[in-house]
């Protein structure tokens, strides 16, 4: 579990840092992002977990996003793990873009040849925030997961799976409904066979109609003009129906004019610091 | 012992001032305090160690003992210069200097001496036979000592006091090398002699043990005694005024009798100057009276003589002749007999009974004791603040020569517009030179005067003074206060026909445990509205009072403000004619009935197309917050609006009110956050039952929020140029619950 450190760089009061570590449940190097606030310094602070969507790696969202400013104010602990294993030779692995490397999924996979390294999901809700809490002044019982896109999923699911893990979950553009788009069916039957109901396990959608009911409070921002809404990509629709079913509080905003980029998230990215810091810091 | 405690009070009365002077610090400080003793205090000292001693020779080694105590006493007399009467000198140059400031009351020095000598002299007489009894007063039998004390305390009065206070310092000088006390011999021993001797089978306690009870004592007394000295300067200042007084009211009273003496002498001189030419005239007169008379007399007797001898003479004379001349004759006798003899006296030698009209002088005598009517008082004009409702106090002062028995107070009302002759007179009689008139008219002018009088007459009247009762209190409009976290807008109504001056706020914080109970005033305050800052989450009591020349007018009746969160009421001049506003004032409701769907005409206050009603928010730039209870299927809009809204269109649908809109149709809900017809395109999938609305102007926010679940909804950014106020409006049928005075929920704070 030896860290090592990348890079270091202050910003706003606080450290941006890049670590390396071998992980076990990926059985490779992995590289994680962690913004430690100023208050960090004195206190134990809550800590927020972003997933990157498809392509990214650990370095997108902390150039891109601007969260920095609203994460020191609210004294949060924000990590940014990688997307997926890398350098794991495994034949196909960067084969295409929206699987394989950089398109983890966030799912542990079931089948040959990536059930041994492709563990995202373990790795972001089990390996990686123990991790965290023992390396670094965060409060283990507050935690908060949000993300984009892909990550999107990937924050719903790790909520919604585990109800009260995470305080509180936003997501920028998810993939809330993957069993139904393309992206989704590429990744799942890949990772979990040809066996959809074995999806529906990682599925935003799915998982709200057996969610428990644990207090939980969703916050979706969607651009309007994103490419990947009118290709049926992301099916926000559907895990809002399935919400207001279900009674599971969401607000979700179509934000008009805004696109599936960072200029998107950038514009929106205090809002839902300030959404998950109300939860953290209550 | 108590010689010297006893000779306090029988000190030299003289010296009183001294002590006044000294008291404080004496009393707990008896080294200083024997200081000041004259000499002769000293002597008396020393008679007491005699006196003691000669109860050693009880003691079996009473030599040794007594030497050692002789030793003991000569020492601490030496330590504490009692002997020393250079020092006590230095003491009384000041005390002499003390006493020439009250020189100029002889006779009371003069008395305060023999009294003080008198008392002293009674001292020498009985402290022989109690001196043995009492000289360990603060030991032993305490009941005992108590009983004594008493009877000494009730046949010495107040200097009993002082007694017990000093007896204590001189038996701890005494107790230097003795370490424990003998209870039995009321002595302190030392600790060896106890083994020996007569102290064998005697009870000990600890000299610390005796010296705190004697200390004990000592401070309960000196405490009574500082109490006592200050009753007795009080009462010594007291006398002074007294005498002061006396001897100003003996001089003016001299005065006035030699006035008046002198004024009756000049009166009966004058009255004998007038009655002793009165009679000189008189006597004149009538000498002159009878003189004319007597001349008269004298004159008719020579006439007649004259007749007879002519008479004579023709008797003599020849028959011819005789007869030619007694025609003659006889006619001149006729005539002569005819003219009346007047005997009568023309005036009475008996002295004419003269009554002395004495009855001037005898009033002047009997007014001898009164003095002169007294000349108009002057009327002094009113005193602010010393007027209250009912009443006014009316004060007035009389020429210091004046003698007057009473005060005729005169008064009626100041109307506008009507003579003064018309208003009703009222008139009373006091002795002082005030008087509270009562049961008059709030916030009204009257008119007074006042004359003096005294035995012998009454003065002129004063001049009028305008005297002003106090205005009724004012009526707090309890259903029209709001309030926020950080201000209250009071509101009342005068309760005064007649204007007043101004208003003030009186506001006390409510029985909380950290209340301070300290009342806050708000004063000048020129309309019946104020605005007062206050702290949050705190309740408060509210009174006005109206203030005019004449005073404050008493409290209103209070009104209880809560400063948490916001409180408002609904503005019923907004309120569309569909909507009722329940009579808690906080359910609005649209029924079923259709009311013909009547074009409103436009207005400027009422809404008339929208179904909406307006709240009155307190102006304060600061944060809002309510919550408003809604159907899940209802149509319902709430928000905020500027007051000039244009009240003919939908709220939202302008640049003048930002409000979210919830309307139900095929079983969706359909939120809309309306700012000038704009919409974010929101969905929402829980639906509210309760609404929480903050307004934060400091940072131009308006926020909703799903209370039940703390869920965050939206927030508009909002340019609140001026002020606004909340509003409600139902798309359908149903009802709107508002809940008022509501801390925001900590979460909010993140929005």
């Amino acid at each position: 579990m030896a860290l090592k450190q990348i890079s270091s760089n202050k910003c706003f009061g606080g450290l941006q840092k890049v670590f390396e570590h071998d992980s076990v449940e990926l059985k490779c190097k992995m590289k994680f992002a962690i913004y430690l606030p100023p208050k960090a310094e004195t206190a134990k602070c809550p800590a927020l977990y972003w997933l990157s969507g498809l392509t990214c790696t650990e370095q997108n969202f902390i150039s891109k996003s601007g969260y920095h400013q609203a994460a020191s104010e609210h004294g949060l602990v924000v990590v940014a793990p990688d997307t997926s294993p890398r350098g794991c030779n495994i034949k196909g692995e960067d084969e295409s873009w929206d699987f394989g490397t950089g398109a983890g999924f966030y799912v542990d996979a079931t089948e040959e040849p990536w059930k041994t390294n492709y563990r995202m999901y373990s790795y972001v809700t089990q390996e990686l925030p123990q991790l965290i809490n023992a390396s670094f002044p965060v409060d283990p019982q507050r935690m908060s997961v949000f993300g984009h896109s892909m990550g999107g999923h990937g924050a719903l699911i790790c909520a919604l799976k585990n109800p009260g893990k995470y305080k509180s979950v936003s997501a920028f553009a998810p993939v809330c409904n993957p069993v139904l788009c393309n992206w989704g069916k590429k990744a799942f039957s890949g990772y979990l066979g040809s066996d959809q109901s074995k999806w529906k396990a990682y599925d935003a959608t799915h998982l709200v109609k057996s969610y428990p009911g644990s207090q939980l409070d969703i916050l979706i921002d969607q651009g309007k003009d994103d490419e990947f809404l009118s290709d049926g990509q992301l099916l926000p629709d559907n895990l809002i129906a399935a919400c207001t079913e279900k009674k599971i509080p969401v607000v979700f905003r179509l934000q008009e004019g805004y696109d599936h980029s960072y200029y998107f998230i950038a514009t929106f990215i205090a809002d839902h610091i300030r959404h998950h810091a109300k939860y953290l810091n209550a | 012992m108590e010689e010297e405690a006893g000779e306090k009070p029988g000190l030299d009365w003289s010296a009183a001032p001294k002590d006044f002077q000294f008291y404080h610090m004496d009393l707990y400080d008896s080294e200083d305090r024997v200081q000041l003793f004259p000499e002769e205090h000293t002597r008396m000292r020393r008679e007491v160690v005699q006196a003691e001693m000669t109860k050693e020779p009880r003691a079996a080694a009473k030599g040794r003992a007594q030497r050692d105590l002789q030793e003991e006493v000569d020492e601490l007399a030496h330590l504490y210069r009692l002997e020393d009467d250079h020092e006590l000198g230095d003491e009384f140059v000041g005390e002499n200097t003390l006493r020439t400031g009250v020189s100029d009351y002889p006779p009371y020095v003069m008395k305060s001496r023999e009294s003080a000598r008198e008392q002293r002299d009674w001292r020498f007489g009985g402290e022989a036979a109690e001196a043995e009894d009492l000289s360990f007063g603060g030991w032993g039998s305490r009941g005992q000592c108590q009983d004594l004390r008493e009877a000494y305390r009730y046949t010495r009065g107040r200097s009993s006091e002082e007694y017990e206070c000093y007896v204590i310092p001189e038996e701890e000088d005494e107790e230097e090398a003795p370490d424990i006390f003998c209870v039995t011999c009321k002595t302190p021993i030392r600790a060896c002699e106890k083994v020996l001797d007569e102290h064998k089978e005697h009870e000990v306690t600890p000299l610390d043990k005796a010296l705190e009870n004697a200390k004990d004592e000592i401070h309960k007394n000196m405490f009574k005694l500082e109490k006592q000295i200050i009753e007795m300067e009080n009462f010594a200042s007291h006398l002074e005024e007294v005498f002061i007084t006396v001897e100003e009211n003996f001089g003016r009273q001299e005065q006035n009798f030699e006035s008046h003496y002198n004024e009756i002498l000049e009166i009966l001189a004058q009255k004998y100057e007038e009655k002793i030419q009165a009679l000189g005239e008189k006597k004149k007169e009538k000498l002159e009276a009878l003189y004319g008379q007597l001349v008269r007399c004298g004159e008719n007797l020579e006439t007649c003589k004259e007749l007879m001898e002519t008479i004579e003479e023709m008797c003599h004379e020849e028959k011819v002749d005789f007869i030619k001349n007694a025609v003659i004759m006889a006619d001149r006798l006729g005539k002569f007999l005819k003219t009346k003899t007047d005997v009568e006296l023309s005036a009475h030698p008996d002295f004419e009974d003269q009554t002395l009209d004495f009855s001037d002088v005898e009033q002047l005598m009997d007014s001898i004791n009164t003095i002169p009517a007294p000349s108009a008082p002057v009327i002094n004009p009113q005193a602010p603040n010393s007027a209250t409702g009912s009443s006014v106090r009316v004060c007035w002062s009389l020429y210091s020569d004046d003698t007057v028995e009473s005060y005729q107070l005169s008064y009626r009302p100041v109307r506008d517009g009507s003579p003064r002759e018309d208003q009703a007179e009222f008139t009373m009689t006091v002795k002082e030179t005030y008087c509270s008139v009562t049961n008059l008219v709030p916030n009204t002018q009257y008119e007074f005067w006042v004359t003096a009088q005294n035995r012998a007459g009454t003065s002129p009247a004063s001049e009028c003074a305008v005297y002003m009762t106090a205005p009724s209190p004012p009526i707090l409009k309890i259903k029209e206060i709001r309030s926020c976290e950080e201000a209250a807008l009071i509101c009342w109504e005068s309760g005064n026909l007649n204007p007043v001056d101004s208003y003030t706020v009186e506001l006390t914080q409510a029985e909380t445990p950290e209340a301070s109970g300290v009342t806050e005033s708000v004063v000048g305050i020129p309309t019946c509205e104020s605005l007062v800052q206050l702290q949050p989450r705190q309740s408060y009591t509210i009174y006005v009072r109206a203030l005019n020349l004449g005073g404050l007018s008493a409290r209103s009746k209070p009104a209880t403000v809560h400063t948490t969160g916001s409180y408002f009421h609904l503005n019923k001049d907004t309120c569309h004619p569909w909507l009722t506003i329940s009579e808690d004032g906080f359910t609005i409701v649209r029924s079923e009935r259709k009311t013909p769907a009547r074009e409103q005409l436009p207005s400027y206050t009422r809404f008339t197309r929208c179904v909406a009603v307006m709240g009155n928010l307190i102006p304060v730039r600061g944060h809002h917050y309510w919550e408003v209870e809604v159907d899940e299927c209802l149509d319902y809009t709430v928000g905020v609006a500027f007051e000039d809204v244009p009240k003919q269109e939908d709220l939202g649908a302008n640049c003048h009110s930002w409000c979210m809109r919830h309307t139900f149709a095929s079983s969706r809900h359909k939120y809309e956050f309306l700012h000038n017809k704009m919409t974010p395109d929101i969905r929402v999938t829980v639906a509210p039952k309760k609404i929480g609305v903050l307004l934060d102007y400091e940072n131009s926010k308006l926020s909703f929020f799903n209370v039940d679940i703390s869920q965050h909804l939206y927030t508009f950014t909002c340019q609140l140029h001026q002020f606004v106020h909340p509003c409600f409006s139902l798309g359908k049928p149903g009802c709107l619950k508002i809940h008022n005075g509501i801390s925001m929920p900590e979460h909010m704070a993140f929005y």
